[in-house]
């Protein structure tokens, strides 16, 4: 393996530095790119008073985070009330350590990449499981069941679509397929049909697992206030709105990196490749959330398990029967 | 074994011991659950030490991802307020118990005396170890022994697996009310069936005394 820096303890901490801030800081400017999106979609402006276009407003809201009160209720469980918000952080970022972002650049090549990051993405509904939990408030608690509920049902089809790459390419390292497919076709041509599908499902299931409209029925502000996390106030609520969209980024460069082919395209360097997938991945998750309606609890139920879940399996016998067939 | 490795035996060996005992001591049914998910963590941790990095992957996505998640649904479904049952240990069992800890823990320690760091978590391969150390752990290595050496008992395990699931589905679901009406309309029919045949039997007993036997 080439890397860049030879000591892994050292190449660890350095990448893993660099990449927490390069995606906390895309998550700052990715919440004001949805406000603004939001905003054309309903004919409005958006943001448009901190800094020119609003471009200000992340930091302004930061600021802001920080200065409200912070309300503890008097009924919550205050110690994994409070361990709830910097766990579900912190469980999304850590999915970003297997993530290449280009040749020789990755916190951790692993050779199981791909179980690490969906592991860990399963992971995430525990955190906001007990948010909901300890916040001792009906709404929080019926918000944390059923991100429980969907975080489990969705990981089933998830982790079987990605695992149709995995068997095209033999292997289970996230560096090792997107070099298959620089060397090869990108999966989501390839094999014809299944790949596309698969890439489409497995986009489908992360935008459930980071609990995006239409999926984001643990939330339903128009039910449920917001969830679990309706008890939070100030930064702690910061941190699981940074979350979430550290968690659909993570998703996006994960779906880039397992069917687009990663960093590989021409001209421009490997690393804005990357980027520019994951940021076109991005835009559509975006798109998808104000243009569609939020999904009853039966309905996502019924998409899982009814459609989601045969038809991935179909989708893994599918690849396997095409490598034994064409090699 | 390097300084870090060691630096990261000592971290998830104290968070592994100190969630296994969280999980028991603590009173609150949620925070235990939360226990056992740090515990799995840790042990996953300590697999990745020992070069088992599929074997972590795994304890992360199952232990964690799906029997934490069962214990979260039974908690969710007895609810937190389940009283507490009464103590009814006494002085005896309690000291009876400390006793036993003490002579286990000891057994326990003597018995890990001669084992050696290196043996506890192992160190990156040395230059001259070849092809086997390095894929030792590695998914390769796991499923030539699960999909080639052990292929038989694997899926007669799988089998079984499916049979339980089977078998717990049948007794856990009950039956709807069609299959209850069902049943008892059959049942009715066989009572029906089974007054007429003795009827008709009682009927055929009373004509053959009537005619007084072989007539």
């Amino acid at each position: 393996m080439g890397h860049l820096i030879a000591n892994a303890w050292l190449r660890g901490l350095v990448h893993g530095a660099l990449l927490i801030t390069v995606l906390m800081t895309a998550v700052a400017w990715i919440s004001w790119f949805e406000r603004k999106f939001a905003a054309r979609v309903q004919s409005r402006l958006g943001p448009t008073m901190v800094g020119p276009a609003g471009l200000l407003q992340p930091i302004a809201d930061a600021f802001k985070m920080f200065q409200k009160e912070d309300i503890i209720p008097r009924g919550a469980d205050s110690l994994l009330f409070r361990l709830a918000p910097p766990l579900t952080l912190f469980l999304s970022l850590a999915t970003a350590a297997v993530l290449p972002i280009m040749p020789g650049m990755l916190a951790s090549d692993l050779d199981i990449g791909v179980l690490y990051a969906l592991a860990f993405s399963g992971l995430l509904a525990f955190p906001i499981w007990v948010a909901g939990w300890s916040s001792a408030n009906k709404y929080a608690l019926l918000g944390g069941m059923r991100m429980v509920a969907q975080g489990i049902s969705y990981e089933i089809p998830m982790v079987l679509c990605a695992l149709v790459p995995v068997v095209v390419t033999g292997s289970l390292s996230l560096s090792e397929i997107v070099k298959y497919q620089a060397a090869h076709h990108w999966l989501v041509f390839w094999p014809p049909g299944i790949g596309v599908i698969a890439f489409v499902l497995f986009f489908t299931t992360a935008l459930a697992e980071s609990n995006r409209i239409p999926f984001d029925i643990p939330e339903a502000e128009s039910e449920l206030v917001a969830g679990p996390t309706t008890e939070y106030t100030a930064i702690r609520f910061g941190l699981f709105a940074s979350a979430e969209y550290a968690h659909s980024v993570v998703s996006c460069a994960l779906a880039s990196a397992l069917f687009l082919g990663g960093w590989d395209g021409p001209v421009l360097p490997p690393s804005v490749w990357m980027l520019l997938k994951t940021a076109a991945l991005f835009v559509i998750v975006t798109w998808v959330r104000w243009s569609l309606l939020r999904l009853r609890s039966d309905q996502l139920m019924a998409l899982c398990w009814k459609y989601l879940v045969p038809v991935s399996l179909a989708l893994v016998l599918g690849a396997g029967a095409w490598v034994y067939v064409v090699g | 074994m390097t300084a870090g490795g060691e630096a990261l035996f000592a971290f998830c060996a104290l968070v592994a011991v100190l969630s296994a005992l969280g999980t028991v001591i603590v009173h609150s049914p949620i925070r235990a659950a939360m226990s056992l998910l740090a515990h799995i963590i840790a042990l996953s941790g300590l697999f990745l030490l020992l070069h088992a990095q599929l074997l972590a992957a795994l304890q992360m996505l199952v232990y964690a991802g799906a029997v934490v998640v069962l214990f979260v649904f039974v908690i969710m479904m007895i609810g937190p307020s389940v009283p507490e049952p009464p103590v009814l240990r006494g002085m005896v069992t309690k000291t009876a118990a400390i006793a036993i800890m003490v002579v286990l823990t000891a057994i326990l320690a003597f018995s890990l005396m001669p084992v050696h760091m290196p043996d506890i978590a192992l160190g990156p391969c040395l230059p001259g170890e070849g092809a086997e150390c390095d894929q030792f752990g590695g998914v390769g290595a796991f499923s030539q022994s699960l999909f080639l050496d052990g292929l038989v008992p694997f899926e007669l395990i799988s089998v079984l697996l499916t049979v339980a699931i089977v078998g717990a589905i049948a007794v856990a679901r009950g039956r709807s009310r069609e299959e209850v009406a069902a049943s008892q309309h059959k049942r009715d029919a066989q009572a029906k069936a089974a007054a007429e045949q003795g009827a008709r039997e009682q009927a055929m007993a009373a004509e053959v005394s009537a005619h007084g036997g072989h007539g």
